[in-house]
């Protein structure tokens, strides 16, 4: 009896909504190898907004200050072009995107617009700097998948980083 | 700005004229708040509900407060009532130096008859005829401190507790293309405030305790109180260390038997703590968390002073730091933008 209690007690106690933060950050390939202390800690430091359909999240060229992650909803990036605005991916639940912003206060290279009603996880890169300056182990991690992300994006588009200037035909909307 | 934006803020700078005299304690429940988010943040990593984390915190400082009370507050209070026995002859004792000293400079040098004020009793007209000569002006003092001893931590425990929600709320409101950079700066000063505040407690806290230390080694009377006053008064920038060390001066000056060679002996104690608290304590307590410049701090501290009396020099460091922070803020990012509008490709990978 008295342990059922205990267990109630402890269920009430507990945050649902941090506790599901946790393990939805660590589905997203960013975030992946986290353990669990640090994947909580790392929930802690992210805020969450409510986005309409058709909102712009930001704009391309803005300097680039936080990472999003989708909760729910979805969230449509595209880039401009010469002959119009070219969707590059629609992301869903568990995608992040806005990476880039944890290493410095690039500009963005695309805009990101709502398009589902979404709910967005926003980490700061001055929260996230706070946090690595104490726990090295999520810099080496977070840094690692960031490293998996660029790589891939570099086979995709080589010229993309070794020759600085307009985007390749290849990724232009045929 | 939109004109619809004004209305907000006309009615929150309404209420805050109206709320004035809640500010002050609201303005030390948000430095509490500071001071314990980092333990309510380590709760909120373990999925804890905030309101039991609070909760915990709360009765565990209150624990904390009583120990500390029934194991120090007896040996502080045996030295406040001492002092406070003693204040009429020190007063007597001071008034009697200065008016012999100031004699024989008006002897030596008749010109300053003109300049002094001719009656005595000076100390005794300062320090004791400050007491409340009305009971009821006492009750309004203690009403006061009763107020904000119970206002400031339920102002704090609902800070703490309601923090994240009032956040989310104020998120979900901003227009999104304004919460990238806004949140970003509030993010920033948020951090640069509360590693200041956490700092700056722990740095009082540590000169207290080596103040404390080194006038209980020196065999100074009130080593307790002069400790605790050093701690409080280093929030004060420039001027609480020296009010610390010149209070503790007075009271070896005051003593039989320490003479000018214990006064001596406390100013090099104080130097050395001053010294061990630029140089070691507050690089590892404030950190890099401030750059004020000199000139600054001490004008900040002029100006709070015009402005709110001893309070206003307490929160004068604060205040001007997160105003020069934001205008750091505001160049910086301004510099980043145009830095990258001279390379317009530069982050052209940026997600």
């Amino acid at each position: 009896m008295p342990d059922r209690r205990l267990s109630r007690w402890l269920a009430w106690a507990r945050d649902h909504e941090q506790a599901r933060r946790a393990p939805f950050l660590a589905r997203s390939p960013l975030f992946a190898g986290l353990p669990r202390r640090l994947l909580g800690r790392l929930a802690t430091r992210f805020l969450e907004k409510a986005y309409s359909a058709g909102e712009v999240v930001f704009h391309e060229g803005d300097p680039g200050r936080a990472l999003f992650v989708v909760v729910e909803g979805t969230v449509e990036i595209t880039q401009a072009t010469p002959r119009g605005e070219y969707l590059v991916r629609t992301l869903g639940a568990g995608d992040a995107f806005g990476e880039l912003a944890l290493i410095d206060e690039s500009r963005r290279s695309g805009s990101a617009r709502v398009g589902a009603p979404a709910r967005l996880l926003i980490l700061y890169k001055t929260d996230f700097d706070a946090l690595i300056d104490g726990e090295a182990r999520i810099a080496v991690v977070v840094m690692r998948n960031l490293s998996r992300v660029l790589a891939t994006y570099a086979r995709r588009n080589p010229v993309a980083l070794t020759e600085p200037g307009p985007r390749p035909e290849a990724d232009e909307p045929p | 700005m939109k004109a619809s934006w004004l209305v907000p803020i006309a009615g929150v700078a309404a209420l805050v004229w109206l709320a004035r005299g809640l500010v002050l304690p609201v303005f030390l429940a948000m430095a509490f708040a500071y001071l314990l988010s980092p333990v309510v943040a380590w709760a909120d990593a373990l999925a804890l509900r905030r309101s039991v984390a609070v909760g915990v915190l709360f009765a565990v400082i209150i624990a904390v407060l009583l120990a500390a009370g029934l194991l120090l507050g007896p040996r502080m209070l045996t030295e406040a009532s001492a002092l406070v026995d003693r204040l009429p002859a020190l007063a007597r004792q001071i008034d009697t130096g200065l008016e012999g000293a100031l004699r024989e400079l008006v002897e030596a040098a008749p010109v300053f008859r003109r300049v002094l004020p001719a009656d005595g009793g000076w100390a005794h007209r300062w320090v004791l005829d400050r007491a409340p000569g009305d009971p009821s002006d006492l009750f309004e003092h203690a009403g006061h401190l009763f107020l904000l001893a119970i206002l400031v931590p339920f102002f704090a425990f609902f800070l703490l507790r309601d923090l994240p929600r009032i956040v989310t709320a104020a998120m979900d409101r901003l227009p999104p293309q304004h919460v990238e950079t806004s949140v970003a700066v509030w993010r920033e000063l948020n951090g640069v405030i509360g590693r200041y505040i956490r700092g700056l407690v722990l740095d009082g806290l540590v000169v207290g305790v080596l103040a404390a230390l080194g006038l209980w080694a020196l065999r100074v009377p009130y080593p307790l109180l002069l400790g605790a006053f050093a701690g409080v008064a280093n929030v004060v920038p420039f001027i609480g260390p020296l009010l610390s060390a010149a209070a503790a001066g007075l009271v070896v000056l005051l003593t039989p038997g320490q003479g000018l060679a214990g006064v001596a002996r406390v100013a090099v104690l104080f130097l050395a703590i001053k010294v061990l608290d630029d140089t070691i304590i507050q690089p590892f307590t404030i950190g890099r968390s401030v750059h004020l410049h000199p000139a600054l701090l001490l004008g900040s501290v002029v100006v709070g002073n015009h402005a709110l009396g001893v309070l206003g020099m307490i929160v004068a460091v604060p205040v001007a730091t997160v105003l020069q922070e934001t205008v750091r803020l505001l160049l910086e990012h301004r510099r980043v933008l145009a830095r990258r509008s001279v390379r317009p490709d530069a982050g052209r990978l940026g997600g």
